[in-house]
């Protein structure tokens, strides 16, 4: 379980002091970032140790054990001050902006639900216009997953394709959970929600769930990452790598809900974890033909273990998939290994 | 400098003036012209601006608020359905006091699709918070663009503002403009400066929600500081005449409304054909007269009911009806009237749907309906009209013994139906 | 009349409560009722509050209850006792009903435990329908025969006969303890916190109602217990934190992070005329802690701490810190801690367990007032000792 060790952006071994983030920020550039389209060169990885202390989503009112809110957490310690933030409609932005509670450290907006790309692209390019952008200034989205593939996906689009100097995050918790946990694009087969309830006739979502890292890498876009809160270096590497890059970048992590996923509140991390370890989610990266000097860009596939955890027991755990039959997680499973092999025969 | 331009030519160069830092567009007929001109401009260096080319009105406007919250001056355009696409993000600029000046070219809603000008798509958006201003001719559309971000960017307003001009009637209809300096404009528009944006030494959190002890309070100054808008506007105006020499006359003009027994209230370029058909009523011995409402928010209800003080009949001529109540200018003007006490009767003429002509005729019938009006007569296939003598005032009743039942009567008659649909169902001058 | 303020944490069932309480006394002809939860944007684990209104005609007013005849407390830590604010939401002769095993030396605090009624019966403690088998013995808007209707309407099927049985268990407990509370001695002190010093088995309910049994309420109305069987009780770690630890106003050293108002030399102005001008204010201003959202917390093991900072690292809330001292490599913000336990499942050395937050306030109490070491400690830290 802990052999995630080939992580975005290897670099050096992790330091033993603990650096502050100005140290780390400092330290000298190692390995990546030495493509044409980096902005500067990449620090040191960021680990528990040499993480900044500053906590930049502090004081919020998510759900005890929210992975969204985890992400959010991360990537800001990651980005630092002066990163600029823009939260669509959604838990998020609900429970992190409800003046005089304001849950945010550094400039943040709230955006029209369909809007995180344009209002980033709008930010970006005011700052720009003006001269006023800092060289650490990162200009970065948080949205849902409804807010990403469903409603938002056309102002993402738009943005990837002007290339705008932006970075998208996408914390995937597979449903409209701000609502009350209703279906979105990126609800799997067989979850349980309010509108995909599990009955006689149905036992959940009977669509699959929409592949936004593919959907975004074929707009051949600088960046694109999968990542997830259960193995957060590799997310916040990712991060980090995707600041360092001009362009639009996306992180797609997967983020469980405690609320939505039927699971209790200590379980999400370890559930974002099962969720990789038995293959239902991969760890990948895309970079485009300027970043990887290739044509057509390059796929990374981050993770590609022998075995894999059992299906069933990640399924099982969670209230959600409570309702699916044996035949229907055999389908779940041959749906894994048909990917896989995709994946497979694509990365490696 | 003059030139001989199209409205939305005229209104890209009054843009260029302005020296927008952002401009973030999507096309629609008859708005396209706009961002045609402006892409050539920033292309040519003549604009230095980042040209961001959305893929989606929500995003135009979603991308404008987002560098206006980085403090850039930020401009952007679009049209009936696109501005509709948009309206959510109306809200949220208006909410944010985001000073993004926007030009709308007034263009039919569908369905049925219709690309010509009527004034339905930004009407039914009176109530999302931009300051609505509606011009009538090409220069009048230049200068606005440089006044409006002068007045929605003044701190006591921070408002997003709403140029409106007639589709084609005004967006492809070429005429002389004069075209002031970059230096002149540079003299009467300085650099945008607020403090409601994002801040590196200081962050700040904008945008975010505020639950119902809170939210009241920013309805209220939303609300507060759009009326005081009137007085800025005022004032921009004066700076601008004193600038340029061009005077413009504040919410509302009159034009020989002030003895005149009958009025027609009207609003963008259709005023130009009211002014004339005024004059040559005139030269008939008939006392008429035209209000131009220029502003539509903040709503000009004191210098409505000043002009129309002397008034017998009051007409509203709009390219705009609310279906199942009446023209929406028409509501407005009405409330006016009303709160200011002033009981006379009014029709409301609905025309130029679509791109329909509104013809001399027409308007010459809508006049004559108004005399009528005054008159207190009504006929059968013309609205039923109580004059201003004879609708009774609650004095008048009493002072006449009026009882109960006569006076449900004469409320009755006097809430008959008043819209008249031009080129349909208008009595006289119809094609 | 007939107002119903219920308090719970955002997942207990308060508003499900509510709700079937609405439902039973308008169960019989010429009987209205309204039920509402409080809207927010707090989230499970969260403070909460539902109402039940009853009148034997149509109710109009759909605004909140300000002072009811029935205040419910489905966990005690939300009854705070050092002011009496929970007494100013009650109408002059209106009662308190708390789930608690405590006892309370004011007669208008009726303890119920409910925990311990449907733990025995669901096999997990949902306190939620335990009140209304204590309504329908308080109040007389409420008939038992309606209660149990309710439940059979607005239940699953295979929660009735179990509901039915907590219902009939509650009043039994609550008939018994009245006429028991007319025969023994009263309480000692005075307010409401008369025994702060829970049982071991009380402990171990207030863990259980966080971890395994919350009942997601959604804004929306559905229901759904999403219970899983608690892991953390398998190893339990060694516990030797101070616990009694001042917990209040924690000061943080890094250089950005949200400050809460009360800290800020010259916080920012709250005047609408000046804040409602734009929406753009302060970034990271915040007026309130999440304290109180959890019944229990984590407590860190120096000796057993390695300093890997996977707590500080995991913590959706940042609320685990890393120090300065050499001692221990991290402390946890205890304004902020929603207990939600990531933490101790991140530590692989065991270093972090869960105690019930009862347990932990009351060491606090103790500690503060006699200035030694806490004379009512937990049997949990007894043992670690």
């Amino acid at each position: 379980m802990e052999n995630v060790t080939n992580v975005a952006s290897a670099t050096t071994a992790e330091t033993r002091s603990a650096a502050s983030a100005a140290a780390a920020a400092a330290a000298t550039a190692t390995a990546a970032g030495t493509s044409p389209a980096a902005k500067h060169a990449a620090p040191k990885r960021i680990t528990a140790k040499t993480i900044t202390d500053d906590e930049f989503f502090f004081g919020h009112k998510a759900c005890a054990g929210c992975g969204g809110s985890l992400a959010v957490r991360a990537a800001l310690k990651v980005l630092g001050p002066n990163a600029i933030c823009a939260l669509p409609a959604g838990c998020m932005s609900a429970v992190g902006f409800n003046f005089p509670q304001l849950c945010f450290a550094n400039n943040a907006i709230i955006t029209p639900f369909a809007a995180t790309a344009s209002v980033l692209s709008g930010i970006e390019a005011g700052l720009r216009a003006q001269g006023i952008k800092p060289d650490d200034c990162t200009v970065v989205g948080f949205a849902g997953d409804g807010g990403t593939a469903d409603i938002g996906i056309q102002a993402l689009s738009g943005a990837i394709d002007r290339n705008d100097d932006i970075l998208y995050i996408c914390y995937d918790n597979e449903a409209y959970m701000n609502t009350g946990i209703q279906k979105s694009s990126l609800t799997p087969f067989g979850a349980k929600t309010t509108t995909t309830p599990a009955g006689k006739n149905a036992h959940g979502c009977l669509t699959q769930k929409k592949n936004m890292f593919e959907i975004v890498a074929a707009h051949g876009i600088p960046y694109a990452a999968t990542a997830t809160i259960g193995y957060l270096p590799d997310f916040m590497s990712k991060v980090q790598k995707a600041a360092s890059i001009k362009g639009t970048k996306y992180i797609h992590v997967m983020a469980p809900c405690p609320t939505g996923w039927g699971c209790s509140v200590d379980e999400t991390v370890e559930l974002a974890k099962d969720v990789v370890d038995c293959g239902l989610w991969y760890l990948a990266e895309y970079e485009g033909p300027e970043v990887s000097g290739k044509p057509g860009g390059a796929f990374t596939l981050n993770r590609n273990p022998r075995e894999f955890a059992s299906v069933e027991a990640y399924l099982r755990r969670q209230g959600r998939f409570r309702a699916l039959t044996d035949e229907e997680i055999a389908s779940v499973v041959a749906g894994r290994d048909a990917k896989w092999e995709t994946l497979r025969s694509a990365c490696c | 400098m003059k030139r001989f331009l199209s409205g939305d030519e005229a209104l890209a160069e009054g843009v260029r003036l302005a020296r927008p830092q952002v401009i973030s567009a999507y096309p629609i007929t008859p708005q396209t012209v706009v961002v045609e001109r402006l892409s050539e401009m920033v292309e040519a260096g003549q604009l230095k601006a980042e040209y961001i080319h959305v893929e989606s009105e929500h995003s135009a406007l979603s991308a404008a608020m987002g560098a206006s919250a980085t403090g850039a001056r930020t401009f952007t355009a679009t049209s009936s359905q696109g501005l509709l696409y948009m309206a959510e993000v109306l809200t949220y600029a208006a909410g944010g006091r985001f000073p993004i000046v926007m030009m709308n070219a007034n263009r039919a809603t569908a369905l049925p699709w219709n690309i010509y000008g009527d004034q339905r798509d930004s009407l039914a958006l009176l109530d999302h918070g931009w300051i609505q201003a509606y011009v009538q001719d090409n220069q009048e559309a230049l200068d606005m663009a440089l006044m409006a971000y002068a007045i929605a960017e003044d701190p006591r307003v921070s408002t997003p503002f709403m140029v409106n001009l007639d589709g084609f009637a005004l967006t492809h209809t070429y005429e002389n403009v004069e075209i002031p300096t970059p230096e002149e404009a540079d003299a009467f528009l300085p650099p945008f400066r607020t403090d409601n944006k994002f801040n590196f030494e200081n962050p700040v959190n904008m945008g975010y929600s505020a639950g119902p002890e809170y939210n009241r309070y920013f309805k209220y100054w939303a609300h507060r500081d759009m009326m005081g808008a009137s007085e800025v506007i005022a004032e921009v105006e004066a700076r601008f005449a004193e600038a340029f020499g061009r005077r413009y006359p504040g919410l509302v003009e009159a034009y020989r409304a002030e003895d005149a027994d009958v009025v027609l209230v009207t609003l963008g370029s259709i005023a130009g054909l009211v002014r004339s058909v005024v004059d040559e009523l005139r030269a008939e011995g008939v006392r008429a007269g035209l209000v131009r409402i220029r502003y539509m928010r903040p709503f000009p209800a004191r210098e409505l009911t000043r002009a129309l003080a002397n008034a017998q009949a009051v007409g509203v001529l709009e390219k705009d009806v609310s279906f199942g109540a009446e023209g929406t200018v028409f509501t407005n003007v009405n409330s006016a009237l009303q709160q200011a006490g002033d009981v006379v009767p009014t029709v409301n003429f609905v025309g130029g749907l679509g791109g329909d002509d509104i013809t001399p005729d027409q308007v010459r019938g809508a006049f004559a309906t108004l005399r009528r009006a005054a008159a207190g007569e009504s006929g059968p296939s013309a609205p039923k009209i109580v004059s201003r003598e004879t609708i009774p005032t609650e004095s008048s009743e009493r002072a006449a013994g009026l009882s109960t039942a006569d006076k449900n009567v004469s409320r009755e008659t006097s809430t008959q139906r008043r819209v008249v649909f031009l080129g349909v169902d208008d009595a006289e001058g119809g094609r | 009349m007939i107002e119903v303020l219920w308090h719970g944490r955002g997942g207990q069932g308060a508003f499900t409560a509510a709700r079937l309480l609405g439902a039973a006394a308008s169960m019989r002809d010429g009987a209205y009722a309204l039920a509402f939860p409080s809207f927010g944007p707090e989230r499970r684990g969260a403070p909460m509050r539902a109402f039940t209104k009853i009148d034997d005609s149509a109710i109009g007013d759909r605004s909140a209850i300000k002072r009811a005849d029935f205040v419910v407390y489905l966990d005690d830590t939300l009854l705070d006792a050092s002011d009496d604010a929970w007494a100013r939401e009650l109408k002059p002769s209106g009662r308190v009903l708390v789930n608690s095993v405590r006892r309370f030396a004011d007669p208008r605090i009726v303890a119920l435990d409910a925990n311990g009624i449907s733990a025995e019966i669901l096999g997990r403690p949902i306190p939620n329908t335990v009140f209304l088998g204590a309504l329908s013995v308080l109040c007389d808007a409420v008939r038992v025969e309606d209660v149990v209707e309710a439940i059979h309407q607005y239940m699953p099927a295979k929660l009735h006969e179990k509901n039915e049985r907590i219902v009939e268990a509650a009043r039994e407990q609550l008939l018994a303890e009245r006429s028991n509370a007319l025969t023994s001695a009263p309480c000692e002190s005075v307010g409401a916190d008369v025994d702060a010093c829970p049982s071991t088995d009380t402990a171990e309910n207030a863990e259980n109602v966080s971890r395994e049994t919350l009942q997601a309420e959604n804004v929306g109305g559905t229901t759904e217990t999403v219970g899983q069987d608690a892991a953390a009780s398998a190893a339990a770690p060694a516990i030797d934190a101070d616990v009694s630890r001042e917990t209040s106003d924690v000061v943080r050293s890094c250089a950005h992070i949200p400050v809460l108002r009360s800290h800020l030399a010259e916080p920012p102005s709250l005047d609408p005329a000046d804040y409602a001008r734009t929406t753009c204010y302060p970034a990271g201003h915040l007026v309130a802690k999440n304290a109180g959202w959890r019944n229990e917390r984590p407590v860190v093991s120096a000796a057993a701490c390695t300093g890997c900072l996977q707590c500080y690292l995991y913590c959706p809330d940042g609320a685990v810190f890393k120090t300065s001292d050499d001692a221990t490599a991290v402390e946890i913000d205890y304004d902020f801690c929603k207990g939600c336990g990531i933490c101790v499942k991140a530590c692989k050395f065991n270093a972090i367990g869960m105690i019930p937050e009862s347990e932990a306030l009351a060491a606090a109490a103790q500690h503060a007032a006699v200035a030694q070491p806490a004379a009512c400690a937990s049997e949990s830290e007894v043992s670690a000792r």
